[in-house]
């Protein structure tokens, strides 16, 4: 089957005060539709570099990045913004959310970028919250929720969109266990029941634990992947 | 890909910007603030030099001049007898359907005094009494009487001039003048009246008779000016082409350009507005682009996740102007409520200025002074503000997006 993500021998390196980091160092990396995938790896080991570039947020310096068979390199900056509005769902660490907009509004906004009708939206925002055990905190705004319930409305807002592909990147790190747990049965449902793509970056075990495919990276390059 | 990018999710930015101004209301109601004061005081400003404006244009306009005056060509430079013309039947046809205050014909020549104590060159103007309505000979002061109509075979003159010639009502004048064939005329007049025109210099040189009376003297039926004064004065531009188009062999001049000292005044008193509207808007800018950038600071991680789940900068970029200009558009609109309550009620009665009556008065101003709001001046600052507003937001909406949306995402 076609990948949805298909990284050839990706370099990135940074010039951190002068020093070059080689950050990630020729990593051939594919993910095909319906994984679920886990970077592991310990700090500094580059996965949010990659996580960044899969997602087009960042670019390689050397390699070939395609995102559903399409080459990123040549794209330009608005380009690639749609690209990224139309095709991925982010969930960022944290400061997901627009604290001047409810929970509703959070997941509506993304859809008026992209430009959906009001009615389609509002539809699709109320089923995606009722989905996620949101229904009745759909008009709080993310200061009137605890972490997990923010958490769970950037995911909402991740794949209203129907997204090629949930990028995670330590999705865990500002929640307690249950609440990650919580968090990970979601992930995994979505996966399961409905076939979303997701690559998270972590170096927690309990998210790894969760995943069906583990990729452990280590200075830059990826040292082992494994399906279970 | 199932739907169309909206570069620019209007209702989303305005919905955005609205709700942070809310969020920071302290620093949103501080900004009003100083947009409305800025505002309201042009306008205030505005409305009193307008006021001035007025009192400037009038009170040259009923010295004489009018709003339009035709001459003879070679008239304004050589001011005599030698330059007259006749009005023909009809010409009045012209400014039909302008508003026309009214219009007097006059014969103006230059004359010479001649009493015990002294011979004294002044100027000698015949006009028809009940049309000089729209001059200042209906206005003055008199001691004595003014002239009654265009067949009065008396004078009136100044209060300076009877000073100087020690005379007074009811005492006789002998005056000489050159008629059209070039020989000089001699007559006695009785002083009707002694005018108190405010200490203009018309009070010292202006002798004033029947217009029938001197045509008589001079053995002509000439006229040496034709004044109109207009209701509205906006309509000044329509009127000249009219009489332009009438008295085609004589020239048509403006009150601005019979009178270029006062309509230089009244040029610069528009300067005036700009000046203060400069100075209010620069003092304002540096406030608004301060609260700005703070703000653009403050969301540097909210608008950093906004550019990477793909919204783009020219939206971002849009968000902080949106911003701005709803606040001055909000701070405009209060501005012209605070304007507009001082006028209508701490300024309904106009500003007394009789402690500096006399300056004011060698400006030509009236001691009282009353503000004049004009629609044109309310419309133009407030867009202008605008657009001061939206153009000061542009370094800040540069900031915005300065930075690529890892580097915002990752900032601290
Ligand atoms: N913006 C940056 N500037 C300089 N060095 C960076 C930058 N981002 C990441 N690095 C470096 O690149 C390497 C990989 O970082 P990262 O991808 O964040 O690792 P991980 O997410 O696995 O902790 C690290 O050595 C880090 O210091
Ligand atoms: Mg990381």
């Amino acid at each position: 089957m076609k990948s949805v993500i298909d990284c050839r021998g990706v370099s990135r390196t940074y010039a951190d005060d002068g020093v070059p980091v080689r950050a990630l160092q020729g990593v051939d990396f594919q993910v095909a539709p319906g994984e679920f995938v886990s970077l592991a790896g310990p700090s500094g080991s580059g996965k949010t570099t990659l996580l960044n570039i899969i997602g087009a947020l960042d670019k390689a310096d050397e390699g070939l990045v395609f995102l559903d068979g399409v080459d990123l390199a040549p794209l330009s900056a608005s380009e690639l913004s749609d690209l990224r509005l139309h095709r991925i769902g982010f969930v960022f660490q944290s400061y997901n959310l627009i604290p001047v907009l409810s929970a509703r509004e959070n997941v509506e906004f993304i859809m008026q970028l992209q430009g959906v009708a009001p009615r389609e939206r509002a539809e699709r925002a109320h089923d995606v919250l009722a989905r996620l055990g949101l229904a009745d905190m759909a008009d709080r705004r993310p200061g009137e929720l605890s972490g997990g319930q923010q958490q769970r409305v950037a995911i909402a807002r991740a794949i209203v969109t129907n997204p090629s592909v949930l990028l995670a990147d330590e999705p865990s790190a500002n929640l307690d266990s249950a609440t990650t747990e919580e968090l990970l049965n979601l992930l995994r449902r979505l996966n399961e029941d409905q076939g979303v793509t997701i690559v998270t970056a972590t170096h927690d075990p309990l998210v790894m634990s969760y995943a069906r495919r583990r990729v452990q990276l280590k200075d830059g390059a990826i040292v082992h992947d494994e399906s279970v | 890909m199932a739907s169309q990018t909206v570069r620019l999710p209007l209702s989303l930015l305005a919905r955005l910007s609205v709700r942070n101004l809310i969020r920071n209301a302290r620093r949103t109601v501080l900004l009003l603030a100083s947009v409305a004061v800025a505002v309201a005081s042009v306008l205030v400003t505005a409305s009193l030099i307008r006021g001035f404006q007025d009192d400037l244009a009038d009170a040259v306009v009923v010295n004489l001049t009018g709003h339009l005056q035709v001459q003879a060509p070679g008239y304004r430079d050589d001011p005599g007898i030698d330059h007259r013309f006749e009005l023909e039947a009809g010409w009045q046809r012209a400014l039909d359907g302008l508003p026309v205050a009214g219009w007097a014909s006059r014969i103006r020549v230059p004359a010479v005094i001649m009493s015990e104590r002294e011979t004294r060159g002044m100027t000698l103007v015949g006009v028809d009494a009940q049309a000089e309505t729209i001059s200042f000979l209906a206005s003055a002061s008199y001691r004595g009487e003014p002239l009654v109509d265009v067949n009065d075979r008396r004078v009136i003159i100044g209060e300076a001039l009877a000073d100087s010639l020690k005379t007074d009502v009811g005492r006789r004048l002998v005056l000489m003048a050159q008629g059209p064939d070039g020989r000089s005329r001699e007559a006695g007049f009785r002083i009707a009246g002694v005018y108190d025109a405010d200490g203009t210099a018309l009070e010292k040189n202006f002798v004033f008779t029947g217009r029938t009376r001197l045509h008589e003297l001079l053995e002509t039926d000439a006229i040496t000016e034709l004044s109109v004064r207009l209701d509205d004065s906006g309509q000044l531009p329509a009127a000249n082409a009219a009489l332009a188009s009438v008295f085609q062999q004589q020239r048509v001049f403006t009150w601005q350009e019979l009178e270029p000292q006062a309509a230089a005044m009244y040029a610069y008193a528009d300067l005036g507005i700009f000046i203060w509207f400069a100075i209010m808007m620069a003092a304002l800018i540096f406030g608004l682009i301060n609260t700005l950038v703070t703000a653009v600071m403050e969301r540097v991680r909210e608008l950093g996740m906004l550019r990477a789940v793909g919204m783009r900068a020219a939206a971002v970029v849009s968000q902080v102007v949106i911003e701005s200009a709803v606040v001055m558009c909000l701070g405009v609109v209060l501005g012209v409520l605070i304007a507009s309550l001082l006028l209508n009620f701490w300024l309904v009665d106009g500003i007394d200025l009789s402690q500096w009556a006399q300056g004011a008065e060698m400006v030509g101003m009236r001691s009282h002074l009353q503000p004049k709001v004009m629609l044109s001046d309310t419309v133009f600052i407030s867009v202008l503000s605008v657009v001061v507003g939206v153009v000061a937001s542009l370094y800040p909406a540069r900031q915005a997006v300065r930075r690529s949306p890892l580097e915002a995402l990752r900032a601290d």
